[in-house]
């Protein structure tokens, strides 16, 4: 599991499932682990892998690639600004690279703020900034043919 | 030296994912549009690829240093 830390940023991208409830109670007790106060406001955001492909066909897997390097470069620079950008207090990003099953979680984007304001519209941009921004690619396995997907779902 | 990197759709369609590129000293100073050509990937960049030089989202038409890494990214689809 490729680990990165910045102030207020808990990057994790993992190969295999994780359990995004788990990584989320392990990120909270490590906001109040220095006996500090729990933030007022948090806004989470769990991503799963569909049944179905964009065409419509029974889902076999998603297939993650990403760019090494430049994956956990670029989250960092996007953290960075949309934190600032709403004054956050902290971030975690989980994301699953290589082979993802339907049902499992593929994303787990999450945001503490003092306001609820903040925390809603930063955990927001950050996602929409992971899909368009992050150097990740999906391609859908269906019928034992892979499909490189071009581009996002719909909102 | 310069070491070019494709990805996905982009890496299958060229038959390769890296590739490290001598350029000649009267070739400088070398941008991402030219080395596109030199590679014999295309004319010219298509508008929904982007490139990286250095992990870092960069402009085609960026002088580039030897030792430079540069990817060309097809549509990204994170999240």
């Amino acid at each position: 599991m490729a680990e990165a830390h910045r102030p207020g940023l808990v990057l994790r991208l993992h190969p295999e499932a994780f359990e995004p409830l788990v990584a989320l109670a392990e990120w909270q007790q490590q906001l109040t682990a220095a006996g500090s106060e729990a933030p007022a406001a948090e806004a989470h955001f769990i991503g799963r892998v569909r049944g179905r492909s964009a065409s419509g066909a029974a889902l076999e897997a998603l297939e993650l690639e990403h760019y090494p390097g430049m994956t956990e470069a670029q989250i960092e620079r996007i953290a960075a600004t949309i934190s600032r950008r709403h004054g956050l207090l902290a971030l975690r990003v989980d994301h699953r690279v290589g082979r993802v099953l339907p049902g499992e979680a593929i994303v787990l984007v999450a945001v503490a703020a003092d306001r609820r304001g903040p925390a809603q519209r930063g955990g927001q941009e950050l996602l929409e900034a992971l899909k368009h921004d992050a150097p990740f690619w999906k391609r859908e396995w269906s019928n034992g043919v892979g499909r490189w997907v071009e581009g996002n779902t719909a909102y | 030296m310069i070491h070019v990197r494709l990805f996905a759709g982009l890496r299958e369609q060229a038959g390769w994912g890296e590739r490290s590129l001598a350029i000649s000293a009267q070739s400088w100073p070398t941008t991402p549009a030219s080395l596109w050509r030199q590679l014999g990937l295309g004319e010219t960049v298509p508008q929904q690829v982007r490139v990286a030089v250095n992990q870092a989202f960069a402009a085609l038409d960026q002088p580039l240093q030897p030792g430079d890494e540069v990817a060309f990214l097809p549509p990204i689809s994170g999240g």
